[in-house]
């Protein structure tokens, strides 16, 4: 990062603190209702976005992210229901995200498959096994995850409640956040994982071995879409129903985008996705203004396009080298 | 990998597509032989724990009622570019009586109504301007159902808010719901102030967004609603489900009694407000079968479902205020959605 961006990124962080505590100020309940609706509307897009992320980085695209999510959180909902744990559940539906994203790797690494299609095959596949499978008799008699309050973090107001006053799996995505940043960026692994997205026949001629990593990242980084999953089912939901995803799969590839395949780049782009939703919520609840909600709910991907588009032009937003390639060892 | 595994991989992602083909037109079992009953849903699914769900125990329940040997089957829209295809299928198939679910087939069913005068159909939620002979509209006051439950709100509220997570006003049912909702609890408690977010996605969306409807339900807590009213599918439920997990705090469902469709909202679940879409369906499957049926719009029947865990919160004095309320909707004094 330039001198000028991290000059950049210092005012508008400041702006955002203030703007936020005026608000508070004006009126708390409100402002907290809204920020917590967007951290809680972020979580599922970053943990979508860092499964996007380490796959692209490593030069493979994964646009099965929307059946990851969808078959992970059938599979957590489903073993959280007859065990009666959430614990169990959240595990099961990580198991069944490293599962898929074994079979995305099997696919696109393994049997040199187009990417794109790879990808395909498990959204279709996740909507037809959950649709097919589904037994609403089921649910979950224990509820779902519930906040826990950190100590005295929890008290301070605004942030308090907004960040530190979270149910588990967001706290683990929080973590994860920084671990996926310093692995990527400040470990072995990361070095090789970049070389092999950028230019995976230099990697191989100082000895890595482009597939077998392939292979590792892009089933790794199902797991965190598994956690996404179960996230879906056990924390932000409380059940199951059919194609629940809704498209948040495809709008982690927009987040990922948007936030430069970074980790902290994505929550960024993530938490502006969840306020966006929770403001035009907001609109509607005070009768604000009387615009459709289809137009505010629109907005996001109107400035998502923008943004890429533009950083397109500028030219300082660059895919991986050989993302989407098929390596052939030569 | 050796040629054998990539064999068996081959196979297993096959066999993922043939099961997603397989569901995609969900067919719940053949129509062949004696009076056939097709029932097509809208792009929610027969298992939606709501309109779907009530409209298609209607249709097996209609099936059961009439003295011949009938038969009931579905088909699940999974797009709405498909509602004329899914209602062919049953023509082709020789249906008698055809059932759609939902205001978004409504074109669809007048055009497959104006081709087809032998058959009869049946369009839930469908508005009908001009009378076909053999298209009967079942059509519910769902303003007057939201009244009922918002009159009930606007008494329990303790916060003096009531809440409503909808699904999309692109629908007209779901705006009655909201409009009687508010002008209920406003009725019954005029402090009151109500909170109410529609969907902002499309169609095909607002209606299957649990975690959309969850989301928002904890936006309207937060700001000190206390009692909320989750109306759209499966996003209705994500609203009921997360007001479950706030101590105190009451929820209202929809459609049917969903006491028994969202187990996990029973901690909160006060009431639905119900149309009583299976009663109506079998009713105009008798009619259909009898050859009574009239075209035009059939009026169903609206209420409040039992209170179950809640009975002993609400006292005496808010039944008979209800009680008033229903004999003032029932004989116009009250009109649940002035202009």
């Amino acid at each position: 990062m330039t001198t000028r961006q991290k000059q950049m990124l210092y005012v508008g962080a400041t702006l955002i603190v203030v703007i936020a505590w005026t608000f508070y100020t004006a009126d708390g309940p409100q402002t907290t209702a809204v920020l917590a609706g967007t951290v809680r509307a972020a979580t599922l897009l970053v943990l979508g976005a860092m499964c996007g992320m380490i796959g692209e980085r490593s030069g493979v695209v994964n646009i099965g992210i929307e059946g990851q999510f969808l078959l992970s959180a059938f599979a957590a909902f489903t073993i959280a229901s007859m065990t009666g744990s959430l614990f169990l559940g959240t595990v099961a539906g990580v198991g069944m995200g490293l599962i898929m994203g074994w079979m995305l790797a099997a696919m696109a690494v393994g049997l040199k498959v187009d990417q794109i299609i790879a990808g395909t095959v498990l959204n279709i596949a996740a909507l037809g096994l959950t649709s097919f499978f589904y037994d609403r008799s089921r649910s979950l008699g224990m509820g779902k995850y519930t906040n826990i309050d950190l100590g005295p973090l929890a008290d301070i107001p605004l942030v308090g409640t907004v960040f530190f006053s979270r149910p588990p799996l967001t706290y683990l995505t929080m973590v994860l956040l920084v671990v996926v940043h310093v692995a990527l960026f400040r470990s072995v692994w990361g070095m090789r994982t970049r070389a092999i997205g950028e230019h995976p026949g230099a990697a191989d001629t100082v000895g890595i071995d482009v597939l077998k990593l392939r292979y590792f990242n892009v089933t790794i980084a199902g797991g965190l879409a598994g956690l996404g999953g179960s996230y879906l089912a056990l924390e932000a939901v409380g059940t199951f129903s059919r194609a629940m995803s809704g498209g948040r799969g495809f709008l982690a590839l927009a987040v990922m985008i948007f936030g430069r395949r970074t980790p902290f780049g994505a929550y960024a782009a993530a938490l502006f996705f969840g306020f966006t939703t929770a403001l035009q919520n907001q609109f509607q609840l005070n009768s604000t203004f009387d615009i459709p909600p289809q137009f505010v709910g629109m907005l996001p991907f109107v400035v998502t396009i923008i943004v890429v588009a533009l950083s397109g032009l500028i030219g300082s937003m660059r895919d991986p080298a050989a993302l989407g390639q098929v390596y052939e060892k030569g | 990998m050796a040629p054998k595994r990539r064999h068996l991989l081959a196979l297993l992602m096959v066999l993922g597509l043939v099961t997603a083909a397989a569901c995609g037109s969900d067919d719940g079992g053949g129509v062949s032989g004696g009076y056939s009953i097709g029932l097509v849903t809208d792009t929610g699914k027969v298992d939606d724990k709501s309109f779907n769900q009530s409209a298609w125990e209607g249709a097996q329940q209609g099936a059961a009622d009439i003295p011949a040997s009938a038969t009931a089957s579905y088909i699940e829209t999974e797009e709405s570019k498909d509602y004329a295809n899914n209602i062919q299928l049953f023509l082709d198939d020789g249906a008698k009586v055809i059932v759609t679910v939902g205001f978004g087939l409504g074109e669809a069913t007048i055009e497959a109504a104006k081709a087809n005068p032998d058959v009869m159909f049946i369009g839930v939620d469908q508005w009908q301007d001009d009378a076909l002979p053999n298209l009967a509209g079942l059509m519910f006051p769902e303003a007057t159902a939201g009244f009922m439950a918002g009159a009930l709100a606007g008494m329990l509220t303790e916060t003096d808010i009531v809440g409503a997570v909808l699904g999309t006003d692109l629908v007209p049912p779901v705006v009655f719901f909201k409009e009687g909702w508010e002008n209920g609890a406003r009725y019954t408690n005029p402090d009151v102030q109500t909170i109410s977010t529609y969907h902002p996605g499309g169609l095909d969306v607002a209606f299957g967004d649990p975690e959309w409807g969850a989301t928002t339900a904890r936006q309207a807590l937060d700001q000190g609603a206390d009692i909320i009213f989750g109306a759209g599918g499966a996003t209705g439920n994500g609203a009921l489900i997360e007001v479950a997990g706030e101590a105190g705090a009451l929820c209202v469902g929809v459609d049917s009694d969903q006491w028994f469709t969202v187990p996990e909202a029973h901690p909160c679940l006060v009431t639905s407000a119900m149309k009583l879409i299976d009663v109506g369906v079998a009713e105009l499957i008798g009619q259909a079968y009898a050859g009574t049926m009239q075209g035009g719009n059939f009026f169903g029947e609206v209420g409040l479902a039992p209170f179950h865990d809640f009975d002993g919160i609400v006292t005496d004095e808010m039944r008979a205020t209800l009680d008033d309320v229903m004999a003032g909707l029932a004989d116009g004094s009250i009109n649940p959605m002035p202009e």
